[in-house]
């Protein structure tokens, strides 16, 4: 038989699920009007992908036979965008390097010093690529180098940050070992701190000169010099055949970097 | 040589040392047996101010560690030498560059900046102590690629190294098989004897605690339950710091 305890047990227990499922269906609704919200906002038309398809096609159709006289040019423009990625990368780098140690929590000389340089980081983090990239083009004129300072601005952005968290990671003994020794700040980071991080930081530094180079052909659409200059010239004057060969070299580019990158990442690890 | 003396440190309402005191003298093996948790580990780590005590005296061959600040914290800690639980050198430098990583606080920063740069003395040093850890054939070898024994060892040469007059050790025979772990221990022993050092060494193993130590510290909720000689502890002594918890040892 049914004691009133167990009757009550059950009725709290089925008020639990019931409870528990029209959470479950408001999170759902939520979600699913987000998504609503988000295909009506940007005007999504899959029928209008479809019935435009063929202009695409035609497109494509057109970029061949590539055209072989901007193939000079291009491979030109290519290499001075690999550039612009490499200066960007190579300053943020060593830039990231001084503010690593103090954007560190365990290794900060002060909370206050750990505070600000992760604010200043934060901050340069949140300026799109885009708007410092117009900038420094209205700064210091449309040429590559505007292409490297806000690349750099952007990489100085991420590169202390994922730095300070490999070292807020790492086993802590080498360094309190020497800390307990005498050694100073700068040699405890030298020493215990920069060989235990070494293949972390150099494989980063290698993930974001891939990504820079990606992002430096979208930066030289703007002006900023390189082969999306060139390419958005040729879209421009409906040059499809020379669109056709500046991609491929933009293709041809992006592919190298890419490999190098794993390559030199899986020799590290 | 390494006084502490009524050390406290509380996280939140939890006290981990309740006014704790305990003595390091030269060419002494001192142990400290006790449970996980019972506050041995920060008892090390505060008498090092690697983790501030919230009171207390911490005295280092009549350096007062308590109040000491930047540069003479610094010089002050020269004087010790830590031995941590897991096995910790610097696995991508050579064993010579870790021992002598043990003097780097007496290098001037330029001399400092890359092994390279490091004094020849220096190098001698690290290469005697080296060899009076019986590792001097592995000067060259990664610490990536040593034993966990030799690796310890490593950690103990960089201590000579550094000449320091005390070694605080923290469980280090924890990830070492029995041979390796009774190598360990009686080269801790040895150094005390023939070096004349302080040696102060956290332990969960009764057995060799007995066998290789001067003294024994029977830590038990933050507060020390005995410290005398092994002789003088008994069995139920010991028992009773680790309770019911048998994992524990």
């Amino acid at each position: 038989m049914t004691t009133n305890a167990e009757l009550s047990t059950g009725a709290a227990t089925a008020a639990r699920l019931s409870w528990g499922r029209l959470r479950k269906l408001v999170l759902t609704v939520l979600i699913a009007a987000v998504f609503v919200h988000a295909w009506t906002d940007t005007h999504i038309s899959v029928s209008e992908f479809f019935s435009s398809f063929h202009n695409l096609v035609r497109l494509v159709g057109e970029m061949f036979p590539p055209s072989s006289g901007v193939l000079d040019s291009s491979i030109h423009a290519a290499i001075l965008t690999f550039d612009t990625a490499l200066l960007a990368t190579a300053a943020a780098f060593v830039i990231a390097l001084l503010l690593t140690p103090l954007a560190a929590r365990n290794i900060t000389p002060h909370r206050s010093v750990y505070e600000i340089t992760r604010a200043v980081i934060g901050f340069l983090r949140s300026i799109p690529l885009l708007i410092s990239g117009l900038l420094f083009l209205v700064v210091v004129g449309p040429t590559p180098f505007a292409g490297v300072l806000a690349l750099t601005v952007e990489t100085v952005g991420v590169l202390p940050k994922l730095y300070a968290e490999a070292i807020e990671e790492m086993d802590m003994g080498p360094v309190d070992a020497l800390r307990v020794s005498g050694a100073r700040r700068t040699q405890v980071f030298l020493h215990g701190v920069l060989p235990a991080v070494t293949p972390t930081f150099v494989g980063l530094v290698i993930y974001r000169m891939d990504s820079n180079v990606r992002s430096a052909l979208v930066l030289s659409a703007f002006g900023a010099g390189g082969i999306g200059f060139l390419l958005y010239q040729s879209i421009e004057l409906f040059q499809w055949q020379q669109v056709g060969a500046e991609l491929i070299v933009m293709l041809v580019l992006v592919l190298l970097v890419e490999r190098a990158s794993i390559f030199i990442r899986s020799r590290i690890s | 040589m390494l006084e502490l003396a009524g050390l406290k440190k509380a996280y939140g309402r939890r006290e981990i040392l309740k006014g704790v005191g305990v003595a390091v003298r030269p060419g002494e093996l001192t142990v400290i047996l006790g449970a996980n948790g019972s506050g041995k580990s920060t008892l090390l780590r505060c008498a090092m101010r690697l983790i501030e005590p919230d009171d207390g005296e911490m005295t280092l061959c009549g350096h007062d560690l308590r109040r000491a600040r930047g540069d003479d914290l610094r010089r002050a800690r020269r004087h010790a030498a830590m031995v941590f639980q897991q096995v910790l050198v610097v696995r991508r430098r050579t064993s010579l560059e870790n021992v002598a990583f043990g003097a780097l606080g007496e290098l001037p920063l330029r001399r400092s900046l890359s092994t390279k740069l490091f004094p020849a003395e220096l190098r001698a040093r690290a290469l005697d102590s080296l060899d009076r850890v019986g590792l001097a054939d592995f000067a060259a070898q990664r610490a990536g690629t040593l034993s966990g024994g030799q690796a310890q060892r490593v950690a103990v040469a960089r201590a000579l190294c550094q000449q320091a007059r005390v070694i605080l050790a923290d469980e280090p025979v924890a990830s070492l098989d029995p041979r390796a772990a009774e190598s360990v221990l009686a080269l801790l022993a040895d150094v005390a004897k023939n070096e004349n050092l302080g040696v102060l060494v956290v332990l969960h193993q009764p057995e060799l605690a007995r066998r290789y130590a001067d003294r024994l510290v029977g830590f038990f909720e933050g507060q020390i339950s005995f410290d005398r000689a092994p002789t003088n502890v008994t069995d139920d002594e010991i028992e009773a710091l680790y309770g019911n918890d048998d994992d524990e040892r």
